[in-house]
């Protein structure tokens, strides 16, 4: 379930917020419980609560006591302008260092990319004809 | 009310031999607690203390507040389950169960969904059960217990996996149901390590760390990259574990400073945790100087 | 609510016990009294009977108390302490276990001399009580008389069964304790049942203070001595005792 790369609780906030940025979770929306997280996870409940603590902090989530957790309604922006930053850090500087060691020109890589962005524009007009 | 656990200066002495000294341990209320150590570094008998099952030579066991020793109100709601169980080999698993009754907080239905669900054998007797079966009945004594104290030694032996998955997922399900003090004791480290919140490390007689698990993981490190750039970062310092694939290295580090953190990122070398079990192996090493 | 039945699972923990050893032991009592009035009956076709044969039986109970007594002890430190117990109540469960165990194994033992001499009536043999001098049972009273001692014997052999047991499970040195236990409840039992030179009938002589070689009494006294510093050490070791490790 878990790689073994970043720590459990960041891991569960971070996919909290993908799913805040794709939408299943929707601004002012409930958040699952710390239980239930950890059950699903099979996680000790503490860690699942240390990552709620961390969107609370950072704004994303906010607690109604007694009630749940909730997500912000500005979660989306505040965590877009942080998506932005990370992808390019976290993805494309990557990308950039291997395709270099590889010895892949930049070129190609651009060239792919607006291949595979046309490719989805055309699907996404295939899909909306239907 | 789940109970606190205090060891104040404990020693436990078999003949000569030193099995604990100098134990000093608070084990907080509604954790769950892991509890590691090589064989014969103490762990059993970390855990007879606190069950009452001995008597310490030197010190004092509290468990609620209170000292533990001859005390009903509290060792009725103490489970130290032990290897194999504690059973009269000529009972019935039936009767073994029933004999739960003798704790004010037993839950006989709860006793009676676990031995449905595990498929223990009613009517057999312990000692006609194979291992892990055996190991099962075990178990289920000491969550149907519903002790504000629950204590596992090594309750998985004989259990395939499939089984010791149910154990945990029942285990985590009654934690979360009932709030209570878990300690877990075992060799599987990685297996029960996301179920941890703390972790007691015994070494030789002694308690030699009692931290967070992700403190504990967060002190040593993965460096994972291209293997010149990690052995250049790691030139100098004690490797845990080393694993090449290619051109790409991955070198596990026991400790890790903020300059290594901020060296490996510029050099575009990956950081992750390390895994409990590594870093138990490096710490409970005899021929580690020093501490 | 929960307080309340933890003050009392002490004597829960003695009654259950003491159902479980009945239970245990249900099978041999019943063997016993079978053969009691059975093997008689065989003899007796061939030649006259002059023997009690429950006599015989009531000795294997003695025994067999003995060993329960030390067995449920052995077994059970370890189980009810894993279960919550705690030692204290263990002893007490167990002392409690000893009384309700010599009693009805007494009576049982009582009702068996009063039935087997309405046996032996019936078909004109000779209750006698095989010892050094043989001795005859020769009314109810005098049947009863004799037996009237085997509620305490019991309550003798179960204590220096249960002593022997913890103090085996205290440490494994402990079946020293077998070497003083063991001539004590012989001469103990010799004392209560077969003082010369009237033989057994040592409530009678009890009771009317009687003069004997050894006087009955003192054999009750002491037996009764014996059992109470006997209960008392067994709990001593018991309070001490720590639950041993599993082999590996």
């Amino acid at each position: 379930m878990f790689d073994d790369g970043t720590p459990i609780y960041r891991q569960i906030a971070d996919q909290i917020k993908a799913e805040i940025m794709n939408g299943s979770l929707e601004p002012g929306g409930k958040v699952m419980s710390t239980n239930q997280y950890a059950a699903f996870y099979q996680i000790n409940p503490a860690t699942a609560q240390k990552a709620f603590r961390e969107l609370v902090d950072e704004g994303v989530l906010y607690k109604q006591r007694g009630v749940g957790m909730f997500v912000a309604d500005d979660a989306r922006d505040r965590l877009a302008a942080d998506f932005r930053e990370r992808f390019f850090e976290r993805v494309l500087a990557p990308l950039v260092r291997e395709a270099r060691q590889a010895g892949i020109p930049l070129t190609d890589i651009i060239d792919y990319l607006r291949a595979s962005q046309d490719e989805a524009a055309a699907q996404t007009e295939k899909g909306a004809l239907q | 009310m789940s109970f606190t656990v205090n060891l104040r200066d404990v020693t436990l002495k078999y003949g000569d031999a030193d099995a604990l000294a100098d134990v000093d341990l608070t084990l907080e209320a509604g954790k769950i607690y892991g509890l590691l150590g090589r064989n014969g570094a103490g762990k059993t008998s970390l855990l007879s203390l606190i069950a009452a099952f001995r008597r310490p030579t030197g010190g004092d066991v509290l468990v609620g507040g209170e000292p533990v020793w001859e005390n009903a109100p509290v060792v009725s709601r103490v489970a130290l389950v032990r290897e194999g169980g504690d059973f009269d080999d000529a009972d019935t698993v039936k009767d073994v169960l029933a004999s739960g009754e003798l704790r004010p907080s037993f839950d006989p239905d709860y006793a009676a969904k676990l031995a449905d669900k595990f498929e223990l054998p009613l009517k057999k007797k312990v000692r006609e059960l194979s291992r892990g079966k055996r190991s099962v009945l075990a178990a289920v004594t000491g969550l149907a217990a519903r002790a504000e104290l629950t204590m596992f030694d090594e309750v998985h032996l004989g259990m395939d996996a499939p089984t010791r998955d149910a154990f945990y997922k029942e285990l985590l399900a009654e934690y979360m149901d009932r709030p209570h003090t878990v300690v877990l004791s075992t060799h599987l480290i990685d297996e029960v390590a996301n179920y941890l919140e703390e972790v007691v490390i015994v070494d030789r007689g002694r308690v030699l760390v009692h931290q967070p698990v992700e403190t504990l993981q967060g002190r040593g490190a993965t460096l994972t990259g291209a293997a010149d750039r990690v052995d250049e970062l790691t030139e100098g310092l004690e490797l845990l574990a080393e694993q090449r694939l290619g051109g790409t290295k991955s070198a596990t580090v026991a400790a890790l400073d903020a300059d290594l953190r901020a060296r490996a990122a510029a050099a575009g070398v990956e950081i992750g945790p390390v895994g409990l079990q590594d870093l138990f192996i490096h710490l409970t090493n005899p021929d580690r100087n020093g501490a | 609510m929960s307080d309340l039945s933890l003050a009392a699972r002490r004597y829960r923990l003695g009654l259950g016990m003491f159902t479980e050893g009945v239970k245990y032991f249900a099978g041999w009592i019943v063997a016993a009294v079978v053969l009691a009035f059975l093997v008689p009956f065989i003899i007796g076709q061939w030649a006259d009977v002059s023997q009690s044969g429950w006599y015989h039986a009531a000795n294997v109970g003695k025994i067999c108390t003995a060993i329960v007594g030390g067995g449920f002890l052995y077994t059970m430190m370890p189980t009810m302490i894993a279960q919550g117990v705690t030692r204290r109540e263990l002893a007490t469960a167990t002392g409690l276990f000893g009384l309700l165990w010599s009693a009805a194994l007494g009576l049982v033992a009582i009702a068996g001399f009063l039935v087997e001499h309405a046996y032996y009536g019936l078909l004109d043999w000779t209750q006698g009580i095989d010892q050094d001098t043989p001795l005859p049972l020769e009314s109810y009273g005098h049947a009863f008389e004799f037996a009237a001692h085997y509620p305490l014997v019991f309550a003798l052999y179960f204590t220096g069964g249960a002593l022997v047991s913890a103090a085996i499970y205290r440490s494994d040195s402990g079946w020293l304790v077998l070497i003083p236990v063991i001539p004590i409840g012989l001469a103990l039992d010799d004392l209560l049942s077969s003082s010369e030179p009237w033989g057994p009938g040592w409530m009678v002589r009890f009771v009317t203070g009687l003069a004997d070689d050894v006087d009955p009494w003192i054999g009750a006294v002491l037996t009764a001595a014996f059992i109470v510093l006997g209960a008392w050490i067994t709990r001593r070791l018991i309070l001490d005792s720590a639950i041993r490790a599993k082999q590996a």
